[in-house]
């Protein structure tokens, strides 16, 4: 029972070949390719987080990931250039900036795990509060306006610079995507996470130490954010805090459109990795036609619609939080 | 198999859904890129891009613009242009920092680039202006000095104090009184009205009570006349108080028939698309520009040519209109 994916390939695949006949050859060549592929990462990268998160069940779901993005960012761009000169050692640079964005993805993240785990809160309230939080905190940082990280070769280069024709973001993503992948489906904690968000009364029966596995599934939840971040401002080489305010959604509807189930207990990391693919493909492919973003909006929730018809999702399923067995 | 009945009417679902668009070929593309699609100032800006398209021969002028105020999605947008590798852009930035990298690699990859209203962008080869901010927010004080009789208390608004160009208008605004009218006396300036007509309306009600001798208000955001036009109308102050500010003629129409709103001042967007595109399409053709050139609309006639911050010139306008009462009937946006 693959339905999710066959359809994500069959989706990605109509979309190729309706954008390489109306929009032409260029659309498959292979400097729009890397162009696609470079704006996947940051929006991929969140709906994982969101995946993990909803895989967790109980309403699992986390609404601060374009916040923790910024913040990472903002807080890197602000404080490195305290330690390091970027124009002596770009490189030391860069991997400090990264190691930046990472403490502050760990941090928030870990304020995320214990708001839902140890307090209980319901994870969108939880997440929405800490979003705003998150996202006041970087206002006040810069003044509300926006910092330039002006050009710095390492991250330029990591931002857009093919390797083997693959742009080195997009490379990190999908390694990053296939490291969670194998977790999710062959260590004990993918285990017992869809254990988790499958049936949480008998997960606390079996002995899990479910805060443990919250706790950890929102700290990986906002790293992801906070590699985003970082890959948003090696790649617009300026931060700032309203940068993405749309993405909160986007990056839910790639999820859904995964086939990932928001009551819990089930989800695809390739399925992620293509939804996130096939949205691209889409809205790349509007913009080369000078189609209004309006109609993208509206085609993006036929998609959705049609995917949800197609994989004859239980539709109670979106709105009964009630653990159920998987079927 | 029933899941491909369901994918082959799924994708023929999509395919009506992209059937309608269709593929033109000119010689030259230039797209503006605007902040937001569907915004009253940006729909009346696309008027004057498709305006120049229809004049200029061999051209396709097109306009696009986000469906979410959000500098990401304009960004992407971009992106994609590049990639489909249209001539030009003509680009109306959001923010304009964070469209440095994007557009650079437009001009990487051979596309010619300008923008509006980003004087603080490098990468960019001109960016245009409409006028001059200090030159702007003193032509608001000059009318405001003239319809107060050079003398009396008068304040200002701004959007908020990180507004750049309010900010601008109204410490221009003031440094012109302080030299030109010894009668005048500026109190409580810059007053944050957070882009929110109602804001505009009760600060002005607190400023009308503290100070009771208030004689003229300048508005900053294009809101603001709004709401300190009710309030002056709800004190029955109508005509007592001078009000000038940046405004969109349609929306503070009521206000200005009244006569609770003296005028107000902006730049037609029509025109200011067409002169975007007039100047990609001299970029593309590989023409020089100089001080004082005219690129023949009204308030682009005698174009101040600067050196930007990055490589690129600015190019300044005088392209203010004044609305009234009297005018307002011209302007249908």
């Amino acid at each position: 029972m693959d339905r999710q994916l066959n359809f994500l390939v069959a989706v990605n695949a109509l979309v190729l070949l309706a954008a390489v006949a109306i929009a032409g050859t260029d659309f498959a060549g292979i400097y729009n390719l890397q162009s696609m592929a470079v704006q996947v990462p940051e929006l991929g990268l969140l709906a994982i987080g969101v995946t993990l998160t909803m895989i967790s069940g109980n309403g699992g779901i986390d609404l601060s990931g374009i916040a923790v993005a910024n913040l990472a960012g903002i807080v890197a761009a602000l404080t490195v250039p305290l330690w390091i000169s970027a124009d002596d050692s770009p490189m030391t640079y860069a991997f400090v900036f990264a190691a930046a964005c990472l403490a502050v993805g760990l941090l928030c993240g870990l304020v995320n795990g214990f708001l839902v785990s140890r307090a209980s809160l319901t994870p969108i309230i939880a997440t929405l509060g800490t979003s705003l939080a998150y996202t006041g905190l970087s206002v006040v940082l810069t003044n509300g306006s926006g910092v330039r990280l002006g050009y710095i070769e390492p991250l330029d280069n990591f931002g857009h610079m093919p390797i083997l024709g693959i742009p080195m973001c997009f490379a990190v993503f999908i390694v990053l995507a296939v490291i969670v992948g194998c977790v999710l489906r062959f260590s004990p904690f993918g285990m017992r996470l869809y254990m988790l968000g499958s049936n949480a009364k008998a997960a606390r029966f079996a002995g899990f130490n479910q805060i443990r596995l919250l706790m950890v599934t929102y700290t990986l939840s906002s790293l992801f954010a906070s590699v985003a971040g970082f890959i948003i401002a090696a790649r617009i080489s300026s931060v700032k805090w309203d940068y993405g305010t749309s993405y909160v959604l986007i990056a839910i509807l790639i999820t859904v459109m995964a086939g990932v189930r928001p009551s819990g207990g089930y989800g695809k990391i390739t399925c992620v990795v293509l939804s996130a693919v096939a949205l691209q493909m889409l809205s790349s492919m509007f913009n080369f036609l000078n189609i209004s973003n309006f109609f993208r909006d509206f085609a993006w929730g036929l998609l959705l619609l049609i995917f949800l018809w197609v994989s004859g999702i239980d539709l109670r399923t979106l709105f009964a939080l009630r653990p159920r067995a998987g079927s | 198999m029933a899941i491909l009945n369901k994918l082959a009417l799924g994708a023929l679902m999509l395919g009506t859904a992209f059937g309608t668009s269709s593929t033109f070929a000119a010689d030259q593309t230039i797209t503006t890129v605007v902040k937001l699609a569907g915004e009253t100032w940006f729909t009346r800006m696309e008027q004057g891009v498709k305006e120049y398209g229809e004049k200029t021969e061999g051209v396709a002028a097109t306009q696009v613009g986000p469906g979410k105020a959000d500098a990401a999605q304009q960004e992407r947008l971009i992106e994609d242009l590049i990639a489909k590798k249209v001539d030009a852009i003509a680009v109306v930035p959001f923010d304009p920092p964070m469209l440095e990298g994007v557009l650079k690699r437009a001009m990487d990859r051979g596309i010619k680039v300008m923008t509006h209203e980003a004087n603080n962008l490098k990468n960019t080869m001109v960016d245009m202006e409409a006028f001059d901010n200090a030159a702007f927010g003193a032509h608001f004080n000059d009318q405001l000095a003239k319809c107060m009789g050079e003398k009396g208390t008068w304040t200002s608004f701004v959007g908020s104090l990180g507004s750049l160009t309010h900010v601008q208008w109204a410490d221009a605004s003031a440094a012109n009184a302080e030299a030109k009218y010894p009668g005048m006396k500026l109190v409580s300036p810059k007053n944050e009205s957070f882009n929110d007509a109602n804001t505009a309306y009760n600060k002005t009600k607190e400023l009308l009570k503290k100070y009771p001798d208030l004689k003229g208000i300048e508005g900053g955001s294009a809101v603001d006349p709004i709401g300190i036009g009710r309030a002056i109308e709800e004190a029955g102050l109508t005509g007592k108080i001078c009000v000038y500010g940046i405004g969109m003629p349609k929306d503070t129409s009521r206000w200005l028939q009244s006569g609770a709103v003296t005028g107000i001042s902006l730049w037609d967007p029509k025109d200011a698309g067409f002169v975007m595109n007039k100047i990609a399409k001299m970029l593309i053709d590989g023409q020089e520009f100089k001080d004082g050139m005219d690129l023949g609309v009204p308030g682009y006639t005698n174009m101040q040519l600067k050196q930007g911050p990055g490589k690129g010139i600015i190019l300044t306008g005088q392209a203010w209109i004044d609305v009234n009462k009297d005018n307002l009937d011209k302007y249908d946006f």
